[in-house]
């Protein structure tokens, strides 16, 4: 018989308003394992580990610690179950030193006045805090200053003090959302390494993450859901990557790539700015790059969000220090978070038309129809689900989010989309469609320039590349002229 | 869908409440001569609080209004003695908008708090009032001139043209913040300023434009209490910013920015008018009536958050 599962959930349901979140859901994880969860966006993912979490109260089920059923009703009843969360927005809090952070919520304190031991939540024991973060961040092979501000830390760095707390509260149950979203490629390796060791000790450890290649790397089993019901339940072994994406989306994706489209045309955009950035019509350029490597800002001074930059845009010069500069010129940009290019409280016909106020209607009155009519046919053409132009932003799941801000731009007369990571967080599903769209602009004439830490994605959808390191352009290599995975790494790998 | 709408009815059920309960204690609330009294103080007030709400939706806030009250009261009769009625009206409000245009410039250029920026001016101008006035009313000895103080007794169709003005205003400006791109920048700005600025909008610039609606709005408020006083006084618009900044708030403004109506700014104004008229006509002592406001603001303000958690 095995042993009993550290966390399980019994015929779990939840329901949101009018979706069925979770629809008598199974689940277990066992001591000493590393379970990956996984499926599109709005597929009970989130809503799940947040029943686990004490965020959310399920509806109907049973969520079962060691065997026993359990009411979770806050994060600090999961807490004191052992289960902890590890969320994308890490639980820091910037101004307090990395040890306060690790022992927050159970700082030891000693006596203030000697002999008297109810003085002893007056007195923090500066000596006890270090010593326990110092064990616990041990654990992680960490080795930062345990007085140093949090806020100076890499996220990184912030992940594993995140980390570091639970386990100082005997965590047993690591639930880990899509820790590697922001994460260079060697902190993942890093990150997976402590994942071996948590492991070993014997903590279960859930994972939850859309990047299916490391779930293959690293889970002991997968859970796929779908529609709030668990989809597939697969041992090591039993899962590759595409047979994942095909339990997630019920469908077998082709792995779409990008092959010699029609030939560059004429020049859209050009700048110098730490090395050539020239943009062609008809032609997708990848930006490759560690994070931290300047991609970003990269992006941010071509739209003009970032300090001035002189461009020339069909070989006129263009000094722009505002994005309406960048806008007019024909420049669009999808920022690299998806808060920076929301409205989340307006509806998504508001968001969409934002860039376009000059475009529907006149100075003194906007022409709601025009605008409605546009938007409605892009939540056609994009798949946004719902193609509702009234529905508040904030309600839509990441990839659709995702893809409204796209319509943002296809509504707009531009010419030259600036991405930056587009598909971070977002399914597999709604990230081909985001590929797609990106194809399409270009095979319209227009001219895409994506960043994407992700070098398979980089590889697989660029006609050229360009890398970059230390703030700097590295290289240019272009798709029949030496694009090689070889060739882009050594690009942007530092190397002393 | 549903609910949404009958949450956001709150205030007018309020309103309508709170004026039925008085009507009920007190018969004298539905007098004509009270009626009017009424009208007529929530005008002055309800310019100023569609200012306000045009500063609350860009994310900002106003402090200095009950002072440009008076400063442009006591300008625009100054200038009115010297140089008519016409420049008179025209100096009230270009003296309330520039102190606008200095509160939207602070805040944006150099950055400042906008609860600190305007609390600084609203010391700073009141005490302009002062020395400039010698802390005397405007004009001493002699009367302004008669069409100026006609404007704030007589009436059209019954109504106060004091209530026209505000009732016009109401509909010309609902236009320009529900319809035009402007409008529309503003409501962006104030909800998600960076995801605004990377769409293109100039959010410095809508920031600024909405300070100096509120300080222009301010000073024609200003205009209107001195035709109603048939004089500029030093003293005037002292607690008008919180009552105006109370009535945007239990109209349903967001003090996050991004959200807010101005007819539903009204609707606040006249709960926060009616509210002090009745405690008034029941002859409930004023510092109890105080007490009364200030609970009332408290519990907007809670039910507002409380409206925010479910949605």
């Amino acid at each position: 018989m095995p042993a009993t599962p550290v966390l399980a959930a019994e015929d779990l349901s939840k329901r949101f308003v009018a979706i069925n979140a979770l629809d008598h859901v199974n689940f277990e994880l066992a001591a000493g394992e590393v379970h990956a969860l996984v499926g599109e966006n709005g597929a009970g993912k989130s809503t799940l580990i947040k029943v686990f979490g004490g965020i959310h109260r399920p509806d109907a089920g049973r969520v079962l610690v060691d065997g026993a059923e359990v009411e979770l009703h806050s994060p600090a009843d999961a807490y004191a179950k052992g289960i902890a969360l590890i969320g994308q927005e890490l639980r820091v809090v910037p101004a307090l030193s990395v040890a306060e952070n690790v022992m927050l919520g159970h700082l030891p304190t000693r006596p203030l006045v000697p002999g008297i031991a109810a003085s002893a939540a007056l007195r923090l024991d500066r000596a006890r805090m270090r010593a326990a973060a110092g064990a616990a961040l041990a654990q992680l092979n960490l080795t930062v200053d345990l007085d140093q501000r949090v806020d100076r830390l890499t996220f990184a760095e912030r992940q594993s003090v995140a980390i570091a707390r639970a386990l100082s509260r005997n965590a047993r149950v690591l639930v880990l959302d899509e820790p590697t979203a922001a994460l260079e490629e060697r902190e993942v390796h890093s990150l997976f390494a402590v994942i071996e060791a948590l492991k070993a000790a014997g903590v279960a450890i859930l994972y939850v993450s859309h990047r299916l290649d490391e779930i293959v790397a690293i889970a002991d089993r997968c859970t796929v859901m779908r529609d709030g019901r668990v989809a597939a339940d697969l041992a090591r072994g039993a899962f590759s990557a595409a047979e994942l994406a095909r339990h997630m989306t019920g469908r077998d994706i082709e792995r779409e790539h990008a092959h010699g489209a029609a030939a560059p045309g004429e020049t859209l955009l050009e700048a110098d700015l730490g090395g050539e950035v020239r943009l062609r019509a008809h032609e997708v350029v990848g930006l490759a790059g560690l994070l931290g490597s300047g991609t970003s800002e990269l992006l941010r001074r071509l739209f003009g969000a970032a300090g001035g930059a002189r461009l020339r845009v069909r070989g006129r010069a263009l000094d722009t220090r505002h994005p309406a500069e960048s806008i007019a010129a024909g420049i669009g940009m999808v920022p690299n978070e998806r808060i920076l290019g929301l409205v989340l409280d307006q509806t998504v016909r508001d968001n969409i038309v934002l860039p376009n106020l000059g475009r529907f209607g006149t100075w003194w009155r906007m022409d709601d129809a025009a605008a409605g009519r546009v938007v409605r046919e892009l939540l056609v053409a994009l798949d946004v689900r719902p193609p509702d132009p009234d529905a508040v932003v904030r309600r839509l799941s990441g990839g659709n989010q995702q893809k409204v801000i796209l319509a943002k731009w296809l509504a707009a007369r531009i010419e030259v989309l600036l991405l930056d990571e587009p598909t971070q967080g977002i399914d597999v599903a709604a990230k081909a469609q985001i590929h797609r769209l990106m194809r399409e602009f270009a095979g319209r004439g227009g001219a895409v320039l994506f960043a994407s830490s992700e070098l398979d994605e980089v590889l697989g959808q660029s006609d050229a590349v360009l890398a970059m390191r230390r703030q700097a352009i590295s290289a240019r290599v272009a798709r029949g002229a030496g694009l090689t995975e070889h060739a882009v790494r050594e690009a942007i790998t530092f190397h002393r | 869908m549903r609910r949404d709408f009958l949450v956001g009815q709150i205030p007018l059920v309020t309103l309508i409440v709170l004026g039925v309960v008085i009507a009920i204690l007190t018969p004298r609330f539905l007098s004509p001569l009270n009626l009017s009294n009424v009208l007529v103080q929530a005008a002055v007030i309800t310019v100023i609080a569609i200012g306000m709400t045009f500063v609350i939706i860009g994310g900002g806030f106003d402090l200095s209004v009950g002072s440009i009250v008076a400063l442009s009261g006591c300008v625009c009769a100054m200038v009115m003695m010297e140089a008519g009625i016409a420049a008179g009206v025209a100096a009230g409000v270009a003296v309330g908008a520039l102190v606008g245009l200095a509160n939207g410039l602070i805040v944006t250029v150099l950055k400042v708090n906008p609860f600190i920026t305007t609390l600084g001016t609203m010391v700073l101008v009141r005490g302009v009032v002062f020395l400039l006035t010698g802390s005397q009313q405007v004009p001493i000895d002699q009367p302004l001139p008669q069409p100026f103080i006609d404007f704030g007794i007589e009436r059209f169709l019954g109504i106060h043209y004091l209530v026209w003005l505000p009732v016009a205003l109401l509909f010309a400006l609902s236009w320009v913040l529900a319809r035009t791109p402007y409008g529309r920048s503003v409501y962006a700005t104030g909800g998600n300023r960076e995801a605004a600025y990377l769409s293109g909008i100039r959010v410095d610039r809508v920031v600024a434009s909405t300070y100096v609606w509120c300080g222009g709005l301010a000073g024609l408020a200003g205009v209107m209490l001195a035709s109603r006083l048939q004089s500029g006084q030093p003293t005037a618009g002292e607690f008008y910013e919180l009552t105006a900044i109370a009535a945007v708030v239990l109209g349903g403004a967001s003090l996050y920015g991004g959200e807010g109506k101005l007819y539903k700014s009204v609707i606040g104004v006249f709960i926060m008018v009616i509210l002090g008229n009745g405690l008034n006509l029941l002859n409930v002592d004023s510092y109890w009536q105080r007490v009364a406001i200030g609970a009332v603001i408290i519990l907007a303000a809670a039910a507002d958050r409380l409206r925010a958690h479910r949605a």
